[in-house]
């Protein structure tokens, strides 16, 4: 119906659509397909990012190598926006990964506009459009359908992200809305059909300034952050904690803000200069790539770790494995495995999440439910961590390691047996060895004897 | 996990050199002998640049791109016994954003690599040699480094 006549339109510039520089991610040069935002600020797709990531140690941003350890979720904000912007492109991104998801075997969260009427449907049954449809009929519809689609953007994260569902404020949603006459010229002249309600601080509710996306994928002003002194950010929707102090500005998506709504752009950047200033004295040194820096150290060392993670005794690292709520990978410290999912990718809690959070869903669509029981599972040892004992000399009884010493054993006494033989028989007379030969029958190890 | 993202970009490297690249420079997949292309290894010329002892020169480089690809750097050679002193005797150019572990980002695509490595020839890195014969030279015999190069540029004439 509606989607058709879009689909129209776009056809005749599919090629320019193609060709736009803007949202490519920098590690498949196509375009971004279910972004996810570095603390760095740094976009990149949800794949490209995971394939990228060391699942030994700290990953390293693949743009400007700043250190992380944790995986980010997706920004569904930008996954909306792209998915507007670039209708034709986006679809094709998504069969294409679709049939490489299904190649490997893993699969990335799906959030599909089906999904999104499913998960919906059960959770709001009054929202029945779905946000692509309902944003393009008419003007007095189109405010009513942009505050759909806001409340969609946030309820499906909630469901996402926190299992519970919270009611939805939409409010200020729609408040702006109103203040914002925009969406219609936009809307009227512009193929990619975006508006600023596309593009609002999950905070303040306006148009997003000096963009900021948290680990969990919700994106704010720099501004709207708030930044307890001692503690950890922690989400306004979602209410996660943000590991690593402050993220940086996500630049791609200021630039991208600041060309497209120019107006408004600007009178949120006159409105919001004297809050700036004074952010900028209170926290200079926090939202610096040093405080993401001390901010990993810290969490080590909260632990009881220290680097090289891989190299200490006693460190709890579980290589290859991450958080599947969180996101940290590897996980450092305790390990909660899920016994009932079926899928191959497993499913893992790391310690603080499995005693605070709810257990929904996976990082890359398993099946989760709060039902499954979870069990403690201790670090599998990696031959590059045994290693590393024995050359720093960290080798101690009753470590894991003690394994390694039971293998030399194993190993090494067909070569004793032998000698043991030679013994026998030097010192003692032949009458002895049957005797020896009772021994080897009995160890069963040397096939010639 | 590596789930075929090589050839992908790969491919969009190919288109987006294709639009725009450097002047002087060529990059191109090899052709194998039944006519197909090898995404995995490309074919490369750099150009000396202008005003320094490698004008002249439009040296042939070989990229050898692996599965791992772009999580990990590809290989770059230039032929065997190539006069640089970050080159080692068996043509691999050492260089730290082509080190996974040191300067690599995924990020950084083939035209960047090329041009590096373009800057990397006239100015050689005396921190960290690859090779005896142009690192003694580049240190304690400017003169005769100066003559090797330029030597070494006309060895290798435009159109080769």
């Amino acid at each position: 119906m509606d989607n058709q006549a879009v689909h129209n339109i776009v056809d005749v510039d599919m090629e320019l659509e193609e060709t736009s520089d803007s949202f490519l991610c920098c590690i498949c040069l196509d375009l971004l397909y279910k972004p996810i935002v570095l603390s760095c600020g740094h976009i990149s797709c949800f794949w490209c990012v995971h394939k990228s990531m060391n699942n030994l140690c700290e990953s390293h941003c693949p743009i400007c190598r700043h250190t992380y350890n944790h995986f980010p979720s997706i920004c569904l904000m930008l996954h909306l926006l792209l998915s507007k912007m670039y209708p034709i492109a986006y679809k094709r991104r998504e069969e294409q990964i679709l049939e490489e998801e299904k190649q490997m075997g893993f699969f990335s969260p799906q959030f599909d506009s089906h999904s999104f009427e499913a998960l919906l449907g059960k959770e709001f049954g009054h929202l029945g459009d779905s946000a692509q449809t309902s944003t393009r009929v008419q003007e007095s519809t189109i405010k009513r359908g942009i505050g759909e689609n806001m409340e969609q953007l946030g309820s499906v994260s909630l469901i996402l992200n926190n299992g519970t569902t919270i009611p939805v404020q939409t409010t200020g949603g729609t408040v702006s809305i109103m203040e914002n006459n925009s969406p219609q010229n936009k809307l009227n002249g512009d193929r990619k059909q975006i508006a600023v309600t596309d593009v609002l601080c999950s905070a303040c509710k306006q148009l997003l300034i000096h963009p900021v996306a948290l680990n969990c994928g919700h994106v704010y002003c720099e501004t709207c952050i708030i930044k307890p002194t001692d503690k950890q950010i922690r989400c306004q929707i979602c209410r996660c904690l943000n590991p690593m102090g402050c993220p940086k500005v996500c630049l791609e998506l200021d630039h991208f803000l600041e060309e497209q709504f120019s107006k408004e752009y600007a009178s949120r950047k006159d409105a919001i200069q004297p809050k700036e200033v004074q952010l900028n004295r209170e926290s200079a040194t926090t939202c610096s790539i040093e405080a993401g820096k001390l901010g990993f150290i810290a969490s080590l060392l909260r632990t009881g770790q220290r680097l090289p993670m891989w190299a200490d005794p006693h460190s709890k690292v579980h290589i290859g494995v991450g958080c599947d709520y969180c996101g940290m990978c590897p996980i450092i410290g305790d390990r909660y495995k899920c016994k009932d999912c079926v899928e191959a990718i497993g499913f893992d809690l790391c310690g603080d999440c499995y005693n605070t959070r709810s257990k929904l869903p996976g990082r890359f669509n398993q099946q989760h439910t709060p039902e499954h029981r979870l069990e403690l599972v201790k670090p599998k040892l990696v031959i590059r961590h045994v290693m590393s004992r024995l050359v720093t000399g960290q080798l101690e009884n009753g470590s894991p390691a003690f394994i390694l010493a039971d293998d030399i054993f194993e190993d090494g006494s067909p070569v004793n047996l032998p000698g043991d033989v030679q013994e026998n028989t030097s010192n003692d007379s032949p009458a002895t060895v049957s005797n020896t030969e009772n021994i080897i029958d009995q160890n069963d190890s040397e096939p010639t004897g | 996990m590596s789930g075929g993202i090589a050839r992908g970009r790969l491919t969009e490297e190919r288109k987006a050199w294709r639009k725009n690249h450097p002047h002087g420079f060529v990059a191109k997949p090899e052709a194998t002998k039944d006519g197909s292309v090898n995404l995995m290894v490309w074919e490369c010329i750099i150009p000396g640049k202008a005003g320094t002892d490698w004008e002249g020169g439009y040296f042939p480089l070989t990229l050898y791109f692996s599965e791992d690809y772009p999580s990990k750097p590809p290989k770059c050679k230039f032929p065997q016994g190539f006069f640089h002193p970050n080159v080692y005797p068996s043509g691999t150019v050492c260089l730290s954003i082509l080190n996974e572990d040191n300067g690599w980002r995924p990020a950084i695509t083939v035209k960047q690599i090329l041009v590096g490595i373009q800057d990397l020839l006239d100015q050689p890195n005396p921190a960290d040699p690859a090779q005896t014969d142009g690192y003694q030279l580049y240190i304690q015999d400017p003169a005769e480094y100066k003559k090797r190069v330029r030597q070494q540029a006309n060895q290798y004439p435009p159109n080769l």
